[in-house]
């Protein structure tokens, strides 16, 4: 997947947990959590989202590489390249 | 290869919301569900063509949509249901009533309780505030030792000012417990700090209301969207037995002899009933876990020309306790009549406020006191009959001291007691609040046995429901 694709998919997944978030004035060096309000169950949500989707695994220790959509895209580049 | 990768014990309001949290990522789970619909205590039944609810008096937590944070509106993002579309009535007024007509009124704008606090206990509300700002800073959800909620209060009101009376303080922190304590205490006498906070937060500072429609109407749109997700479910399945191995489980036989596998399993069916199903080898810690809270319930249709000459008949809710001591435990009489709850579940802002009942416009009004199981489960058939009857009399006697005369207008009138509670609802001794032992983290000796719904800890509706969500969250999203 291409980085603006993972982008893309992030802020979907964003989108259906918070049907009022407004995905289009957010900055992706800020905290996702801050900006959209996410609590740790939401944060849950994510990567529960991700896991269903492309049956990536990803483990609690990782969870602060998700902290910005900067890093966010960073961290799953590589993860996600087999996926089309 | 298992049956399902879960398996959860109960239909009622924690395991749906466990079902729907768990099915919403795709893998197989079945409910099972003793009765023949779902709700567990929170669910409904038919009389003479009329829907009586069980359980629900109100929903507390209430919270506006755009209140992210709210427990309420968390529990719709978890669930992916729309919480916009969830339509809601708050409630009007409720009231805790003490003895010599000393009262709080209360309602979702937490300054009426505070207007009350600063007139009527005037060495008090600077204190009170100080509660206030303790409760909304405590995290109650870090699993910690049981703290006396009591104890707890009195360090933080601190001793009252010169000229004022330790008695006076003992006598509100006993008008402050009251409504938390009869909505969801499973303890004698006391409760949890963290328990305390929970509970005020739900009911004083966040407060009661109900949906649109009936809770049959709630429970439809779970079940819908539980199926719409690939969730399977089954009623008339009583579980008889979990078997288990060294320290996991592996599957569940239902009474029809059927067995089901599966890799984990959520029990609501609380803490003393799971452990039985295990067998005898791990049941002799059940004692500790059973609870002594249970309630009879008498439920009245009354014709709408009573309404002029009822006081009080604007409230919600009023809590009562004109005991000269005041309890919060397993009375000595089958029903302590002193005590309880009296609910006008018609009460909410934009709600009607009428039924139609033969021909007649009737309101609903609903009494709740504490009960001994005991009293009620060691009769015959005919004594049990009887004793309904004897006090459903004796609650309306002292009722009516309360909301004014209207024992002669009543057309209709159905009661429950703690056999019916434990017969439908699967509490053991009737315990509504479950045990008086909370599982906060919801692990059993079983490595792959979890519990939720109210012996977690979570009380409530929306307590319960969020139990079912954060279990599957905490110990089996993570093996998905």
């Amino acid at each position: 997947m291409k980085r603006d694709e993972i982008r893309d998919v992030i802020l979907e997944i964003i989108q259906d947990i918070d049907e009022d978030a407004e995905v289009e004035a957010m900055k992706a060096d800020q905290p996702l959590r801050d900006q959209f309000d996410l609590d740790s169950m939401d944060f849950l949500d994510i990567v529960m989202e991700l896991r269903k989707r492309y049956k990536l695994q990803i483990p609690e220790a990782d969870y602060p590489e998700l902290a910005t959509l900067d890093s966010c895209v960073n961290y799953l580049e590589p993860r996600l390249q087999l996926t089309a | 290869m298992s049956d399902y990768r879960l398996v959860i014990i109960g239909g009622g309001l924690s395991g749906l919301a466990a079902g729907i949290r768990y099915a919403r990522f795709g893998r197989k789970v079945l409910i099972l569900e003793s009765h023949v619909i779902p709700g567990g205590l929170n669910s409904y039944y038919r009389r003479q063509g009329i829907l009586f609810e069980t359980g629900l008096h109100a929903m507390t937590n209430y919270a506006q949509p755009d209140d992210r944070r709210a427990p309420l509106n968390r529990l719709f993002r978890q669930l992916k249901l729309s919480r916009k579309r969830f339509l809601t009535h708050e409630q009007i007024v409720s009231e805790i009533l003490f003895p010599n007509g000393v009262n709080l009124l209360f309602s979702n704008d937490f300054n009426l309780l505070k207007d009350e606090i600063s007139a009527k206990f005037p060495r008090i509300i600077d204190r009170f505030l100080r509660l206030v700002q303790a409760v909304r800073d405590y995290d109650p959800f870090i699993p910690c030792e049981w703290i006396s909620a009591r104890e707890r209060i009195k360090d933080i009101l601190g001793p009252p000012p010169a000229g004022g009376d330790p008695a006076e303080d003992e006598f509100f922190v006993n008008m402050l417990l009251w409504p938390l304590m009869m909505y969801g205490n499973s303890q004698e006498h006391d409760m949890d700090f963290s328990q305390f906070v929970i509970m005020f937060r739900s009911i004083f500072l966040e407060g009661f209301f109900r949906p649109e429609g009936t809770i049959k109407d709630f429970l439809d749109m779970l079940m819908e969207h539980y199926l719409s997700l690939g969730g399977e479910i089954r009623f008339k399945s009583e579980v008889e037995s979990i078997y288990s191995r060294g320290d996991s489980v592996h599957g569940v036989r239902l009474r029809s002899g059927e067995e089901i596998t599966c890799d984990d399993i959520i029990s609501t069916i609380g803490y003393p009933g799971t452990l039985r199903l295990l067998g005898p080898a791990v049941v002799e810690d059940g004692p500790r876990y059973e609870g002594r809270i249970s309630f009879m319930e008498l439920i009245c249709l009354v014709s709408m020309e009573a309404r002029a000459h009822l006081k009080k008949s604007d409230r919600t809710i009023i809590f009562y306790n004109l005991d000269d001591q005041f309890k919060f435990c397993r009375p000595d009489d089958p029903i302590n009549i002193h005590s309880g709850v009296i609910c006008f579940p018609d009460n909410f802002q934009g709600l009607q406020g009428t039924a139609r009942f033969q021909g007649k416009d009737v309101f609903q009004v609903r009494f709740t006191h504490p009960a001994n199981y005991d009293h009620w489960r060691n009769v015959s058939p005919d004594e049990y009959k009887e004793m309904k009857i004897v006090w459903g009399e004796k609650s309306g006697q002292e009722t009516a001291k309360i909301i004014g005369n209207y024992l002669e207008n009543v057309v209709y009138q159905d009661s429950f007691t703690p056999i019916t509670i434990e017969k439908f609802t699967a509490k053991s001794k009737g315990a509504v609040y479950g045990s008086p032992v909370k599982i906060k983290d919801g692990r059993t000796s079983f490595k792959n046995l979890f519990i939720a719904g109210t012996d977690q800890g979570f009380l409530g509706i929306v307590g319960s429901m969020l139990s079912g969500i954060s279990m599957v969250n905490q110990h089996v999203l993570e093996k998905i």
